[in-house]
Protein backbone atom coordinates (compact mmCIF):
# COMPACT_ATOMS: atom_id res chain seq x y z
CA UNK A 1 0.00 0.00 0.00
CA UNK A 2 1.66 3.38 -1.01
CA UNK A 3 1.71 6.45 1.39
CA UNK A 4 -0.93 8.16 -0.65
CA UNK A 5 -3.22 5.32 -0.13
CA UNK A 6 -2.42 4.90 3.55
CA UNK A 7 -3.18 8.51 3.82
CA UNK A 8 -6.85 8.25 2.47
CA UNK A 9 -7.22 5.06 3.87
CA UNK A 10 -7.02 6.81 7.69
CA UNK A 11 -8.69 10.02 6.62
CA UNK A 12 -11.63 7.99 5.79
CA UNK A 13 -11.88 5.54 8.32
CA UNK A 14 -11.48 8.09 11.17
CA UNK A 15 -14.05 10.38 9.21
CA UNK A 16 -16.55 7.75 9.09
CA UNK A 17 -16.20 6.39 12.46
CA UNK A 18 -17.36 9.92 13.29
CA UNK A 19 -20.02 10.51 11.03
CA UNK A 20 -21.18 7.42 12.43
CA UNK A 21 -21.41 8.72 15.67
CA UNK A 22 -22.99 12.41 14.40
CA UNK A 23 -25.56 10.90 12.60
CA UNK A 24 -26.22 8.11 15.64
CA UNK A 25 -26.88 11.87 17.43
CA UNK A 26 -28.73 13.28 14.43
CA UNK A 27 -31.21 10.30 14.88
CA UNK A 28 -31.57 10.10 18.42
CA UNK A 29 -31.34 13.81 19.58
CA UNK A 30 -33.68 14.14 22.26
CA UNK A 31 -34.44 18.00 21.38
CA UNK A 32 -34.18 19.78 18.09
CA UNK A 33 -30.87 21.90 19.13
CA UNK A 34 -29.25 18.25 19.68
CA UNK A 35 -30.09 17.33 15.55
CA UNK A 36 -29.06 21.35 14.73
CA UNK A 37 -25.43 20.41 16.78
CA UNK A 38 -24.84 16.87 15.46
CA UNK A 39 -25.78 18.52 11.58
CA UNK A 40 -22.72 20.90 12.10
CA UNK A 41 -20.45 17.72 13.14
CA UNK A 42 -21.92 15.88 9.99
CA UNK A 43 -20.88 19.24 7.91
CA UNK A 44 -17.26 19.41 9.36
CA UNK A 45 -16.98 15.71 8.67
CA UNK A 46 -17.77 16.03 4.77
CA UNK A 47 -14.78 18.67 4.73
CA UNK A 48 -12.50 16.50 5.86
CA UNK A 49 -13.88 13.34 3.50
CA UNK A 50 -13.44 16.17 0.68
CA UNK A 51 -10.30 16.86 1.43
CA UNK A 52 -9.39 12.80 1.52
CA UNK A 53 -11.34 12.48 -2.09
CA UNK A 54 -8.75 15.07 -3.21
CA UNK A 55 -5.61 13.70 -1.86
CA UNK A 56 -7.00 10.49 -3.22
CA UNK A 57 -7.73 11.57 -6.70
CA UNK A 58 -4.94 14.54 -6.95
CA UNK A 59 -7.64 16.96 -7.97
CA UNK A 60 -7.32 20.21 -6.63
CA UNK A 61 -11.11 20.16 -7.52
CA UNK A 62 -12.22 18.45 -4.27
CA UNK A 63 -10.32 21.25 -1.98
CA UNK A 64 -13.07 23.75 -3.60
CA UNK A 65 -15.73 21.48 -3.39
CA UNK A 66 -14.68 21.59 0.68
CA UNK A 67 -14.87 25.39 0.37
CA UNK A 68 -18.45 25.25 -0.63
CA UNK A 69 -18.96 22.64 2.05
CA UNK A 70 -17.51 24.88 4.70
CA UNK A 71 -19.84 27.90 3.70
CA UNK A 72 -22.83 25.85 3.01
CA UNK A 73 -21.93 24.15 6.82
CA UNK A 74 -21.85 27.50 8.16
CA UNK A 75 -25.15 29.08 6.57
CA UNK A 76 -27.51 25.72 7.24
CA UNK A 77 -26.37 25.78 11.08
CA UNK A 78 -27.25 29.42 11.55
CA UNK A 79 -30.49 29.04 9.63
CA UNK A 80 -31.60 25.38 11.63
CA UNK A 81 -30.27 27.11 14.91
CA UNK A 82 -32.29 30.54 14.61
CA UNK A 83 -35.81 27.72 13.53
CA UNK A 84 -35.09 26.47 16.49
CA UNK A 85 -34.31 29.69 18.43
CA UNK A 86 -37.49 31.30 17.15
CA UNK A 87 -39.78 28.53 17.01
CA UNK A 88 -39.51 27.92 21.32
CA UNK A 89 -38.59 31.29 21.82
CA UNK A 90 -42.67 32.83 20.69
CA UNK A 91 -44.07 30.14 22.95
CA UNK A 92 -46.09 31.87 25.63
CA UNK B 1 7.52 15.68 5.43
CA UNK B 2 5.38 12.41 5.43
CA UNK B 3 5.84 10.94 8.86
CA UNK B 4 4.65 14.83 9.92
CA UNK B 5 1.77 14.70 7.25
CA UNK B 6 0.99 11.35 9.42
CA UNK B 7 1.27 12.41 12.46
CA UNK B 8 -0.50 15.68 12.29
CA UNK B 9 -3.32 14.41 10.14
CA UNK B 10 -3.55 11.97 12.50
CA UNK B 11 -3.90 13.75 15.45
CA UNK B 12 -6.59 15.80 13.75
CA UNK B 13 -8.63 12.54 12.92
CA UNK B 14 -8.23 11.35 17.06
CA UNK B 15 -9.56 14.64 17.74
CA UNK B 16 -12.46 14.87 15.38
CA UNK B 17 -13.52 11.31 16.65
CA UNK B 18 -13.29 12.69 20.20
CA UNK B 19 -15.61 15.57 19.43
CA UNK B 20 -18.05 13.24 17.94
CA UNK B 21 -17.68 11.14 21.37
CA UNK B 22 -18.51 14.25 23.39
CA UNK B 23 -21.92 14.29 20.94
CA UNK B 24 -22.76 11.24 23.36
CA UNK B 25 -20.96 11.75 26.40
CA UNK B 26 -21.89 14.95 27.46
CA UNK B 27 -25.06 15.68 28.86
CA UNK B 28 -27.26 17.95 26.84
CA UNK B 29 -27.88 20.51 23.88
CA UNK B 30 -25.66 23.27 25.57
CA UNK B 31 -22.91 21.60 26.13
CA UNK B 32 -22.50 19.08 22.96
CA UNK B 33 -21.97 22.47 20.91
CA UNK B 34 -18.28 23.01 22.50
CA UNK B 35 -17.74 19.71 21.30
CA UNK B 36 -19.10 20.19 18.31
CA UNK B 37 -17.23 23.55 17.56
CA UNK B 38 -14.51 24.17 19.57
CA UNK B 39 -12.49 20.97 19.08
CA UNK B 40 -14.24 20.39 15.30
CA UNK B 41 -12.18 23.71 14.24
CA UNK B 42 -9.05 22.55 16.03
CA UNK B 43 -9.39 19.22 14.26
CA UNK B 44 -10.05 20.02 10.62
CA UNK B 45 -7.14 22.54 10.31
CA UNK B 46 -4.60 19.69 11.88
CA UNK B 47 -6.31 17.53 9.17
CA UNK B 48 -5.94 19.96 6.12
CA UNK B 49 -2.53 20.81 7.37
CA UNK B 50 -1.71 17.32 7.28
CA UNK B 51 -3.25 17.04 3.76
CA UNK B 52 -1.24 20.24 2.96
CA UNK B 53 1.83 18.16 4.05
CA UNK B 54 1.24 15.46 2.05
CA UNK B 55 0.64 17.06 -1.03
CA UNK B 56 2.75 19.85 -0.73
CA UNK B 57 2.23 22.09 -3.94
CA UNK B 58 1.11 25.92 -3.79
CA UNK B 59 -2.27 25.24 -5.01
CA UNK B 60 -3.41 22.73 -2.43
CA UNK B 61 -2.13 25.37 0.30
CA UNK B 62 -4.10 28.28 -1.01
CA UNK B 63 -6.88 26.21 -1.58
CA UNK B 64 -6.36 24.41 2.47
CA UNK B 65 -5.85 28.65 4.16
CA UNK B 66 -8.93 29.61 2.55
CA UNK B 67 -10.62 26.73 4.22
CA UNK B 68 -9.60 27.15 7.51
CA UNK B 69 -9.61 30.82 7.80
CA UNK B 70 -13.57 30.59 6.58
CA UNK B 71 -13.58 28.03 9.14
CA UNK B 72 -11.99 30.01 12.02
CA UNK B 73 -14.54 33.24 10.90
CA UNK B 74 -17.69 31.26 10.77
CA UNK B 75 -17.36 28.17 13.73
CA UNK B 76 -17.34 30.38 16.45
CA UNK B 77 -20.74 32.30 15.32
CA UNK B 78 -22.45 28.83 14.94
CA UNK B 79 -21.21 28.05 18.15
CA UNK B 80 -22.76 31.16 19.18
CA UNK B 81 -26.27 30.36 17.16
CA UNK B 82 -26.38 26.65 18.84
CA UNK B 83 -25.75 27.66 21.97
CA UNK B 84 -28.96 30.42 21.62
CA UNK B 85 -30.53 27.43 20.05
CA UNK B 86 -29.64 24.88 22.69
CA UNK B 87 -30.98 27.71 25.40
CA UNK B 88 -34.02 28.36 24.10
CA UNK B 89 -35.24 25.05 23.65
CA UNK B 90 -34.97 24.05 26.76
CA UNK B 91 -38.21 23.04 28.46
CA UNK B 92 -37.64 23.20 32.04
CA UNK B 93 -38.40 26.88 33.33
CA UNK B 94 -36.07 26.78 36.25
CA UNK B 95 -33.51 26.32 34.23
CA UNK B 96 -34.26 29.05 31.62
CA UNK B 97 -34.42 31.53 34.18
CA UNK B 98 -30.97 30.51 35.38
CA UNK B 99 -30.00 31.39 31.68
CA UNK B 100 -28.56 34.20 30.18
CA UNK B 101 -31.39 36.41 28.67
CA UNK B 102 -30.92 37.46 24.78
CA UNK B 103 -34.21 39.60 24.82
CA UNK B 104 -34.22 41.62 28.00
CA UNK B 105 -36.85 44.39 27.55
CA UNK B 106 -35.24 46.52 31.18
CA UNK B 107 -31.23 46.28 32.11
CA UNK B 108 -32.23 45.47 35.68
CA UNK B 109 -34.05 41.64 34.47
CA UNK B 110 -30.84 39.57 34.50
CA UNK B 111 -31.52 37.17 35.66
CA UNK B 112 -32.05 35.75 39.53
CA UNK B 113 -28.34 35.94 40.66
CA UNK B 114 -28.99 38.87 42.63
Amino acid sequence: MSGAALMVTMLVVGALLALTLAVVRLWRGPTAADRVVALDVVFSVNVVLSAAAALGTGRALFLDLAIGLAAIGFVSTIVWARLVAGATEEEP
Amino acid sequence: MTLAAFLVAGGGLALLVIAALGLHVLPDALTRQHAATKSVTLALGLVLAGVGLYAGDAGTWVRILVIVALLVATLPVASHMLARAAVASRNRPEELAAAPRYRSSSPTSTGPTR
